[in-house]
């Protein structure tokens, strides 16, 4: 039998106001796979990762996570209960490009918050769980400190250990390093390499040419809502099947 | 005994007047926070079927002033059966009727807030009523504490409204002794410095409010 | 309600309107005055504007108009209700009105002032024909606001007697025996003048708006 995939996507539809951004996408990630996600912007590949935890709502195509669909019952193909939606989303962490964090709260309580109000845990416990992964994106001394004191870079590393801090089984990142200063994008790639080779599934929707090709076990590239590649890097950077990449490829390179 | 000494002499009637003030505005304000806070989040989600005539009532209560409501409970109420005290009626008349003002704040700011905290919480699996107590409302309050204090300040002032419909409050206080005595001057300098007290006060709080908001980066009150 | 209630309750409309216009006029040319004196930093004058602005933001109308109406005579003035009424209602909103010129003042652009500067202005012609004009769109949001506080607060005046819009409903019930009638009829009439006033704020908000572009 072979290996369930820990994420996989059929035929899944997106439009919004008429213009179709998803056209019949598949895609399959296993377990401990780097996916990253390539395509100009518009290309429909935020909307992409957006639906897979069901930030945006498909308009047709299936998700599941593990075996398990999200969004939708099984059964009676009718939307879950906010409830249920909020358990299978568990099992996914979300980095966003903007950070996100909460300017109200410290960075140890933005780790804790969902800890203890939604997985239920102990103070003491949350705290713990959280320190460990602060310490993991190297933020454990800025603890104490609150979102509007951090840099860009430290922010999405606060961000990182947040969603890592609920035990996903897999994480996606939505472009985590777009909205950064150059010199601080450095430090959150190499959170996210290290993440990679401990063996986290991950799913990246990334401008970063040179990480996709050393991290990733697969690229994808995007181009008006369809998949037009989906190889190995190696084969992705060198010998492109389409033409539409290669442009591409080339105008980064020109850049 | 000169007018002072005869105001000392009364001050049972200040203190009690002051209490019945302090009381009535701790309970209005309380419950009109807690009120406001409610009627935002019944008007959050994508289709709140509460939200046009919440909308109508807070646009209804922002276009009246408070004694016609208070009136409208302790006086026009009991036409169709439904009797309160003064006290009662007042309370209710303040808590309704900041509420209003309260939400309509709270709301300003909840329009500005940035979605992506929302979706955020979202992904990690917050419940709406959860996501809007921990992540949503403490930072409306943080970043509207100025406007929130203007707001205490009015509903303490309106607690003075009350003395038209008869309750034993501090303004009360002033207008008994000064018609016992015949000292107005004195009477009412005691209950407007009274009154100064617990607005200075109340602008100390929201300022120790501020310094919580600024060390979290929320400059914009 | 017949004839004669509506009457009656026009009639104190017509009182709430006018002695609130009147303080209204005052109290914004006063707050005008107020801002400006502070604007000075004379010495004392300061401090005692500073105290009058935060102990009247602190007291309650209806405290207030007793105050005045009741202390008068012992100061051996006498004062008719509806003079008291104006007194007071002036004196809370002028304090309002001042903290509100005095921020748009503050808030305005030094560039400006160099500009006029520049181009040979005296300072009170540059305070006459580019500051005021301006300061008065900006201001004129906050302004309108304040009117329609104001005539909330103005059943206050009822305290002392005065048959404004709120207390002749007591005056209607006396005779009808039902207040329900003509306290939401009154609630009406508020909603109409206050509503004004929302109205006109919208459109200065849309002036202030394009001026701040």
């Amino acid at each position: 039998m072979p290996e369930q995939p820990e994420v996989s996507i059929r035929n899944l539809s997106k439009s919004f106001d008429g213009i179709e951004v998803l056209r019949d996408v598949d895609l399959e990630v296993k377990s401990g796979e780097v996916v990253s996600i390539l395509g100009s912007s518009g290309s429909g590949k935020s909307t992409l990762l957006r639906c897979i935890n069901w930030l945006e709502t498909p308009d047709r195509g299936e998700i599941r996570i593990n075996g398990e669909r999200i969004g939708l019952q099984d059964k009676t193909q009718k939307p879950m209960s906010r409830r249920e939606l909020a358990k299978v989303r568990t099992q996914l962490g979300m980095v966003f490009q903007s950070f996100n964090l909460w300017p109200h709260l410290n960075v140890l309580r933005n780790v804790t918050e969902a800890l203890i109000y939604v997985q239920g845990l102990k103070k003491s416990d949350a705290v713990e769980r959280a320190m460990a992964f602060l310490h993991k994106v190297g933020m454990a001394e800025k603890a104490a400190s609150y979102p509007a004191t951090l840099s860009g870079g430290q922010k999405q590393r606060v961000a990182i250990a947040r969603a890592l801090a609920m035990q996903p089984k897999v994480m996606l990142f939505d472009e985590p390093t777009s909205a950064l200063d150059p010199e601080l994008v450095g430090e959150v790639l190499s959170v996210m390499k290290d993440l990679s080779s401990e063996g986290y599934t991950m799913i990246i929707v990334t401008h970063e040419m040179d990480f996709a090709r050393n991290v990733s076990d697969q690229v994808v590239f995007l181009e008006k809502g369809i998949i037009i590649e989906k190889s190995a890097p190696e084969i992705f950077f060198h010998s492109p099947r389409s033409e539409r990449v290669r442009r591409f490829l080339e105008l980064d390179k020109v850049v | 005994m000169s007018n002072w000494e005869i105001l000392w002499a009364s001050r049972d009637v200040f203190w009690q007047g002051f209490g019945n003030t302090l009381t009535i505005f701790s309970i209005s304000a309380v419950l009109s926070f807690l009120l406001g806070s409610l009627l935002l989040f019944s008007m959050e989600g994508v289709r709140p079927r509460l939200k046009i005539p919440l909308r109508i009532f807070i646009d209804a209560m922002r276009m009246l002033p408070f004694l016609i409501l208070a009136y409208l409970f302790y006086y026009g109420l009991p036409s169709v059966g439904i009797r309160m005290t003064a006290w009662q009626a007042g309370v209710l008349a303040l808590v309704l009727y900041h509420g209003a003002y309260f939400a309509e704040i709270l709301r300003g700011s909840r329009i500005t807030l940035s979605s992506g905290q929302e979706e955020a919480a979202i992904a990690q699996g917050f419940s709406r009523p959860t996501m809007f107590l921990r992540i949503i409302l403490p930072q409306l309050v943080l970043r509207t504490r100025g406007v929130m204090g203007n707001q205490l300040i009015i509903l303490l002032k309106d607690t003075a409204f009350l003395v038209i419909i008869t309750v034993r409050e501090l303004t009360a206080a002033a207008n008994s002794l000064s018609s016992t005595y015949f000292i107005p001057m004195e009477a009412f300098i005691v209950v407007i410095g009274f009154y100064w007290m617990i607005s200075l006060a109340l602008e100390q709080g929201i300022r120790f409010l501020g310094r919580i908001g600024e060390k979290r980066g929320f400059n914009n009150a | 309600m017949d004839g004669n209630a509506w009457g009656l309750l026009l009639q104190g409309a017509w009182t709430t309107a006018w002695i609130s216009g009147v303080s209204i006029l005052l109290g914004v040319f006063l707050g005008l005055v107020v801002a400006l004196l502070r604007l000075a930093k004379i010495p004392f004058l300061d401090q005692l504007l500073g105290a009058y602005i935060s102990l009247a933001r602190a007291t309650p109308l209806v405290t207030l108009i007793l105050f005045i109406f009741l202390s008068g005579p012992t100061l051996g003035i006498n004062l008719n209700r509806s003079t008291a009424a104006i007194m007071a209602l002036t004196l809370n909103t002028t304090a309002f009105n001042a903290e509100i010129w005095r921020s748009a003042f503050n808030n305005f652009s030094k560039e400006q002032r160099e500009a006029a500067m520049a181009v040979g202005m005296t300072p009170w012609v540059y305070f006459r024909r580019i500051m005021l004009p301006q300061t008065v769109i900006t201001s004129l949001p906050n302004l309108v606001n304040e009117m329609s506080f104001l005539v909330k607060g103005s059943p206050a005046i009822a305290v002392i007697g005065i048959v404004d819009l709120t207390r002749v409903t007591n005056r209607i019930s006396a005779v009808t025996y039902d207040p329900l009638p003509p306290i939401l009829a009154a609630g009406a009439l508020y909603m109409a003048m206050i509503g004004l006033l929302v109205w006109g704020q919208r459109i200065a908000e849309r002036k202030a708006n394009r001026l701040a572009m």
